[in-house]
């Protein structure tokens, strides 16, 4: 039997966590809230255009997609006053106004033949945005003082895995000629096109590159 | 996309047949009769029923068309409404919950329908449920939806449950038990968002109160669903109960559902009478 008694490091020598991570309190709750911001406007989109698909199988999908989405903004509301911010609200905002327009374009589809840029939108381009910004933020933050967001961000990037690998079936099911694959991939430039000068889910520096734009954002 | 979509827009493929409540009443299939028989004394859908198994797929499908609707009245909601200034988040967050809830509706919908054997667009759609998620104030589409037609859900779903029950038929018995489930959550969520934001609105309250009503009466369907054994669909009074209505509330429906199926009784001897 071990001695109770006996020292132990408090660290085992299998456990790599480490300080400091990339972020500061305020760097992490800025983009905290910019997450929940966009993970709103997805699930609103969602749940908008359930109506608007012919197709019984996208329907249920989305419906099921919406929710998710739904439960990510509610933890990454949850999440903003253990960050110093007690006033949620203050910070679930767009990072910029390109962010603004991105979800006007990425929202502007409504016809019932217009499945294909509704679904590219999300999951050729916004859920894959998404996928790089919680995975910079999970390989970057440090794993001891922000373990509670990067318990969120594994949750979370289950859900956007799963529902990336969905969405693609889905699009790849409906896509059936040449002229449909250049519409999803015009569709898929021209919504790119408007991410890329908003740098991202967070804005400029959203993973690593130009990250010094930001207060608090370690270079 | 807009914000408010119009009934007439929603997306379907072509097996679909979408019909008004009008037309719906004057479906010779529909499950009410005056025929004064002793077998039809009890119009109630249980299995010693003569035509059983046609009523409970006609049934069937309507749950399956309404499950839609609701996935898309719920969705609807999350897209309509400002979110904070319209519509507080935590209540957005509940319709997208309800979202996930119908879209699984709508598969053990389809389940059942093949189980049962008929198919999608064997019987017509009544749009009359997306209607009322159409309210320009979103707690007037809870009163309407919520708490009107997932109230008119959950007897449903308890009249089928039973039915699943005595017929010993377990698989529909088990899909409408778990459906049951979440129609009481989400007639609870009804229940809760209507009290908490007219807490200091009683107008607002009251407009709110009244709409569910209007709905209430035009899903009676003319006494489709009533305690009366003349009604195919019961009034599932405890699971009502357990998702937020009070016993005067129920009462209220329960003497509002009795009365259209005494309207519609008187109506249908009148129209006999002009006939012969
Ligand atoms: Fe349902
Ligand atoms: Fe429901």
């Amino acid at each position: 039997m071990a001695d109770a008694k006996k020292p132990r490091a408090p660290f085992a020598p299998w456990d790599r966590r480490e300080l400091p991570g990339l972020f500061s309190v305020e760097e992490s709750a800025r983009r905290v809230g910019a997450y929940k911001w966009c993970e709103l406007k997805l699930f609103e989109a969602l749940g908008g255009w359930i109506a608007t698909v012919p197709e019984l199988d996208v329907k249920m999908r989305l419906g099921a997609h919406c929710y998710k989405h739904a439960w990510h903004a509610e933890l990454w509301h949850k999440r903003l006053p253990e960050l110093r911010e007690m006033n949620p609200d203050r910070l679930s905002v767009a990072p910029n106004e390109d962010m603004v327009n991105f979800i006007e374009a990425l929202t502007e589809p409504e016809a019932p033949e217009l499945t294909i840029e509704k679904l590219v939108g999300v999951y050729r381009v916004f859920i894959p945005h998404f996928i790089s910004a919680y995975t910079f933020h999970l390989n970057n933050t440090s794993d001891i003082t922000d373990a509670p967001t990067m318990r969120s961000l594994r949750f979370i990037l289950q859900d956007e895995f799963e529902d990336w690998r969905d969405g693609e079936m889905l699009i790849q099911s409906l896509i059936e000629t040449p002229a449909e694959v250049d519409r999803a991939a015009a569709h898929q430039a021209r919504l790119e096109k408007i991410l890329l000068a908003a740098g991202g889910i967070t804005g400029s520096g959203t993973i690593g590159f130009n990250t010094l734009k930001h207060e608090g954002a370690l270079a | 996309m807009r914000k408010f979509f119009p009934v007439e827009d929603l997306a379907r493929d072509e097996r679909f047949n979408q019909i008004t409540m009008n037309d719906r009443m004057a479906d010779q299939r529909t499950a009410i009769t005056t025929d004064s028989r002793p077998s039809r004394a009890a119009n109630r859908i249980v299995p010693s029923r003569g035509d059983a198994s046609d009523a409970a797929r006609g049934l069937m499908h309507g749950i399956f068309v309404g499950e839609i609707q609701a996935l898309e009245g719920a969705g609807r909601t999350c897209w309509d409404f400002t979110t904070g200034e319209e519509a507080p988040f935590e209540l957005k967050l509940d319709m997208a919950r309800q979202c996930w809830d119908e879209a699984r509706h709508v598969e053990i919908s389809i389940k059942l329908s093949d189980w049962m054997g008929s198919e999608i667009g064997e019987y017509a759609e009544n749009t009359v449920l997306f209607q009322a998620a159409c309210s320009s104030d979103p707690v007037l589409r809870l009163a309407g939806v919520n708490r009107a037609l997932e109230g008119l859900a959950i007897d449903v779903f308890t009249t089928m449950k039973e039915f699943g029950e005595v017929a010993g038929d377990q698989y529909l018995e088990f899909a409408e038990d778990w459906m049951l489930a979440d129609e009481v959550t989400h007639v609870k969520m009804g229940s809760d968002w209507l009290r908490k934001i007219t807490e200091n609105d009683p107008e607002r309250r009251k407009k709110a109160l009244d709409f569910q009503s209007v709905v209430d009466k035009l899903f009676s369907y003319g006494g489709t669903r009533s305690e009366s054994q003349e009604s195919p669909i019961g009034l599932a009074r405890r699971f009502r109960e357990l998702a937020g209505f009070d016993d005067q509330e129920i009462d209220v429906i329960a003497d509002l559902s009795l009365a259209a199926l005494e309207e519609r009784k008187a109506a249908v001897l009148e129209a006999q009478a002009a006939h012969n």
